[in-house]
């Protein structure tokens, strides 16, 4: 099973239609592969439809042209074995941090004590015991994508698309957050697919990078093994060596 | 378990050392100073006989205001003409409220719906309520029927239009997590739609509520023989100002009144807002 290709996606292309007819294309001919339990790093400057690409395999979006499997069948619209964690958080500001970890048990009609102990194992994966009650609003940034995490944890999905979840950070605390997510994934593995912009986070939290040509329509640029044990230092000779391949090879640097 | 502290900024006040600039920049010194003032000024006005005797002082307001406390006035005390006014509002507010809003919610979340109603709405919709008076006065009589109507209309706008754009103006984002998590349509609109327009319907409530009292007070001072706004017609034919000044004066206080009870219960029924809004 290990070896697996849990999600492919095959010649994903897609086009959007602004302002009545114009015709946008923003990726074309995407094909990837991601192994059981691999975490897989879409690296891609901004507009290089990064994003559009993980809605698509998260389902949310329909693919031009090409498709998705995950565990061999396709995807057609969004499901709860995927789980999306979103740039700008998306919380529930109506709902605690409880109500929002326990939402996607709660809509799967989990019994009641199920799914208290569901979401407090989340809660406290994620450093957050004692926020229980606190709401969305009283929360941090950090704390919020932790929130965001959880609640898509809670849930139980075979696949995380996390789609830049530390953008809004400021860097210290992102490069904190890195580290949780490493923590958190080598805790309790799942197939994770990470988008980001920033070559760091890539090679700090990534098995392998797959890295998207500038500009529209997103292209595959290259593939890079992350051959680095964990926990990684970001001063480590081969991660700046990597650091500096991609930098080198990619137009990131605007 | 690691540890979220230093994520967590703690604001304390600092509390600066007691001095008389304190007070005088004080919040509520400063509150004191405009109303005193503004209460010297009106004295004034009123002393001086600038309006000739077309003012009343304060106290001779005041006065007047304890005297129909118990005084009737065309058969009614002042709290019997204030609950003639609030009693019509209560009715025409429940009922244009208990129509616009689940109206509104429905035109957002079906566009054939809104299809149908929104021509029709954006006719109604600039035609100030007022104007409906003398249509319903013929329609419904001079009873109470008549005011009712105008407070139905006057609600219904701003409570449609608030539950409408509350439910258009939430991030589409918010039903991709509950898609994502496996809901269903049920569930998009029971987790996000109404949540989210929450405090939207309750501006549209709040807006309301001021719609309703400028319309029970202007279908009072076309025909009535009770309520705030007949009182303060009643000051100006008897040609006596401290009567009209009083009923201003608790036309004021009952819709501040009626207002912080909506407020009220906002706050108890979107627990998130608490500390969101602080003016």
């Amino acid at each position: 099973m290990a070896n697996e290709d849990k999600i492919i996606c095959e010649h994903i292309s897609k086009e959007f239609i602004q302002k009545g007819k114009q015709r946008v294309r923003v990726l074309e001919d995407i094909s990837l592969e991601v192994k059981q339990n691999e975490f897989l790093v879409i690296l891609g400057p901004g507009q290089a439809g990064k994003s559009t690409l993980l809605r698509i395999i998260a389902g949310l979006e329909t693919p031009t042209q090409g498709r998705v499997l995950v565990d061999g069948r396709e995807v057609k619209g969004a499901g709860s074995d995927r789980g999306l964690v979103f740039q700008s958080y998306m919380l529930f500001p109506w709902k605690t941090v409880t109500g929002n970890v326990e939402l996607g048990p709660k809509l799967r009609g989990m019994s009641n004590k199920e799914r208290r102990k569901i979401t407090q194992h989340y809660i406290n994966l994620v450093g957050l015991q004692n926020f229980e009650k606190h709401y969305p609003h009283q929360l941090s940034g950090g704390m919020k994508q932790r929130v965001g995490i959880a609640r898509a944890y809670a849930n139980n999905p075979e696949v995380m698309l996390l789609d830049e979840p530390f953008g809004q950070l400021d860097a210290q605390t992102r490069y904190y957050m890195e580290k949780e997510t490493t923590r958190i994934w080598e805790t309790e593995k799942r197939t994770v697919i990470f988008v980001t912009n920033n070559i760091d986070e890539a090679i700090y939290l990534g098995d392998r990078i797959f890295s998207l040509k500038g500009k529209l329509p997103g292209r595959m640029h290259q593939v890079y093994p992350v051959g680095l044990p964990r926990p990684r230092e970001h001063t480590d000779m081969k991660f700046l060596e990597l650091r500096h391949q991609i930098t080198e090879a990619s137009d990131l640097t605007l | 378990m690691t540890s979220v502290a230093n994520e967590i900024h703690i604001r304390a006040r600092e509390r600066a050392p007691f001095s008389v600039m304190i007070i005088l920049k004080s919040r509520w010194f400063l509150y004191a100073v405009s109303l005193t003032a503004f209460f010297l000024i009106w004295d004034y006005v009123a002393v001086s006989r600038i309006l000739g005797s077309a003012m009343a002082r304060p106290y001779e307001v005041a006065v007047q205001l304890n005297t129909m406390m118990t005084d009737p006035l065309a058969g009614k005390s002042l709290f019997g003409h204030i609950w003639a006014s609030t009693q019509r509002i209560l009715i025409g507010f429940a009922i244009g409220a208990a129509l616009a809003t689940p109206l509104g919610l429905l035109m957002a979340l079906n566009r054939h719906i809104s299809a149908v109603v929104k021509p029709l709405f954006d006719l109604i919709k600039p035609m100030p309520p007022i104007a409906w008076i003398s249509i319903a006065i013929l329609w419904f009589g001079i009873g109470e029927p008549s005011k009712v109507f105008i407070i139905v209309i006057g609600t219904f706008v701003p409570c449609l239009l608030n539950s409408y754009n509350g439910v258009r103006l939430i991030d589409p984002q918010l039903y991709d997590v509950v898609r994502m998590l496996g809901g269903n349509r049920g569930d998009e609109i029971l987790h996000v739609c109404f949540p989210a327009a929450f405090p939207a319907i309750f501006a549209g409530l709040q807006i309301s509520l001021s719609s309703a009292w400028s319309c029970v007070l202007a279908a009072e001072l076309v025909s009535a023989r009770s309520g705030l706004g007949f009182i303060t017609l009643l000051g100006m034919t008897l040609s006596r100002p401290a009567l009209i000044l009083g009923g201003m004066v608790v036309i004021a206080v009952v819709a501040w009144v009626t207002t912080l009870l909506v407020t009220g219960l906002e706050k108890i029924l979107c627990p998130w807002k608490r500390g969101v809004i602080d003016i």
